[in-house]
């Protein structure tokens, strides 16, 4: 199967996705209950996703310039291909936030509810802290991200 | 009704690649083979621009079947 250099810049991205997935986002899933995280712990922690990311994005297209040294033409249907799986990510996108609104609503009505039942071990295991806030919000991206790569690398391979 | 065209054997006529071809009218090789496969639509534009380097009437190199 051949692929194109415009194929293989889609294949980097979706495999950023998917690395980001399994390294960064289970310390925010371990830490999601844990409302003692340290500031500079997380401040680390974005430096340590933001060198991850420059370093990844460096090697991967530098790599790519060099096997593909011809440079190629960006045309209407690399803008058609573009503007469906764009089109396809802001629907998973607004339906995300949908379902990330009613989640947190969801979460709050009940944590009352276990308040009026006066279960305080409940209560406490009930909790939706910042970091599990932005956990759900990197979990959503990356999927979403993936998902419209996915459809992206599709098209280049079926229109 | 599907949008057909005779564009590679009118392509291969005048001895163009699909490389060539694409340079010639601003596109990539693979939209050239997209549209010889009938996967890819052109736009008018694009239709128009390679009709005239081909030298060759639209309506006869794009047709509906």
């Amino acid at each position: 199967m051949a692929l194109s250099k415009k194929e293989i810049s889609i294949l980097i991205e979706i495999v950023f996705s998917i690395v980001f997935a399994f390294i960064f986002l289970p310390y925010f899933y371990e830490n999601q209950d844990n409302n003692l995280i340290l500031m500079d712990d997380l401040i680390g922690k974005i430096i340590e996703i933001l060198i991850f990311t420059v370093i990844y994005f460096s090697v991967a297209y530098s790599l790519l310039e060099f096997v593909f040294k011809k440079k190629e033409t960006k045309d209407e249907r690399d803008d058609m291909i573009n503007s469906k799986s764009y089109k396809l990510g802001y629907l998973l996108y607004e339906f995300s936030l949908f379902i990330f609104i009613g989640y947190v609503c969801s979460k709050l009505q009940n944590k009352e509810l276990l308040n009026l039942t006066g279960n305080q071990e409940l209560y406490n295991g009930f909790n939706l802290t910042d970091v599990g806030i932005v956990f759900l919000i990197l979990m959503l991206l990356a999927f979403i991200s993936i998902v419209k790569s996915l459809y992206q690398f599709y098209l280049y391979r079926t229109v | 009704m599907i949008l057909k065209n005779i564009l590679k054997e009118v392509r291969q006529k005048k001895s163009y690649t699909q490389e060539e071809l694409g340079n010639k009218v601003g596109v990539s090789r693979q939209t050239i083979i997209s549209i010889e496969r009938y996967r890819y639509k052109p736009t008018l534009e694009l239709a128009m621009k390679i009709a005239q380097k081909l030298n060759i009437k639209i309506e006869k190199l794009f047709y509906f079947e």
